[in-house]
């Protein structure tokens, strides 16, 4: 039997959805363990209007937990790996846009992990993450 | 390309209905619409030269309303640690010293710190009426040389 060709992936391959896919599941878990946590959070940075923090802290988890699941699952690995790939973008403009600013906040990305507060290490996983996604995005067939 | 956006809109989609339903059956679950920030009252604050009465004659509960590290690292002397973001958690380790008359002052640090804001407005929905806020609590408490403390709770 002909297994899918999500399925039938390059070993380069099932190491960035692996990476990409479970950082994201990882990070969207976290999440939504504690949503007003993660209002907190969100609030912090000050980009996001007062009334829908709480809208984002909701949707933002589960959005970033199916688009890792879809990475390491399959199918549409090119998909979930660009929506991943915005969500990154995203996190890399708020991060730089709170030190920017002189924020001491914390990240709200992994937890604890990378130091309590916000801080280049922050920036630096992101990066990683946006590399990777957008390698996946580009040597992903579906 | 098309495929891919499509797709990656269906992921999204998928995503914001998951956490609808989410939200709506799980226990931790909060509101859609951020209620309206509840602004402090002038009366709420108090002043450095009164927290500072207070504090030595003794009359009231200090409670530090930021996380645990930063209690740890160093808090007013003899404040309780009741994190804002982990209120239900940890309200239970204070309860007992607590009154619905206590006379309570929260604080965190920095002019831009809303956690005590945030407790108090919990204290208050607790039953407890006599809650006063730190202006710039941690900051303005160090500066002027009054006694602060490290580690956990005493």
């Amino acid at each position: 039997m002909k297994l899918p060709h999500f399925l039938r992936d390059s070993p380069a391959n099932w190491i960035l959805r692996i990476l990409v896919g479970g950082a994201f599941i990882v990070a969207g878990v976290l999440k939504i363990a504690s949503p007003d946590k993660f209002a907190g959070d969100i609030s912090n940075y000050r980009l996001v209007p007062h009334i829908f923090i709480n809208l984002v802290a909701i949707l933002l988890p589960w959005v970033e937990v199916i688009a890792g699941l879809v990475v390491l699952t399959g199918p549409w690995v090119r998909a979930g790996a660009a929506v991943i790939l915005a969500m990154t973008v995203m996190f890399f403009t708020a991060i730089t846009s709170a030190l920017a600013r002189g924020l001491n906040i914390e990240c709200g990305c992994f937890g604890t992990v990378g130091g309590k507060h916000i801080g280049l290490v922050n920036l630096a996983i992101d990066s990683a993450l946006l590399c990777l996604s957008a390698l996946l995005v580009r040597r992903s067939k579906d | 390309m098309r495929k891919s956006i499509e797709r990656g809109l269906i992921i999204v989609l998928a995503g914001m209905a998951l956490g609808t339903v989410g939200n709506l059956v799980s226990p931790k679950g909060i509101p859609f619409f951020t209620p309206p920030k509840q602004i402090p009252k002038a009366d709420e604050f108090l002043s450095l030269d009164k927290a500072k009465n207070f504090w030595e004659s003794g009359s009231s509960v200090f409670l530090d309303a930021r996380e645990p590290e930063d209690y740890k690292a160093g808090h007013i002397g003899n404040a309780l640690n009741l994190p804002a973001m982990a209120f239900e958690r940890h309200f239970g380790e204070v309860a007992p010293i607590l009154s619905p008359e206590s006379k309570i002052v929260v604080y965190c640090d920095g002019t831009e710190c809303e956690l005590s804001h945030r407790l108090a407005s919990q204290l208050k929905q607790t039953g407890y009426t006599n809650v006063h806020m730190l202006f710039n609590g941690m900051t303005a408490w160090r500066e002027a040389g009054l006694p602060t403390a490290q580690g956990g709770t005493p």
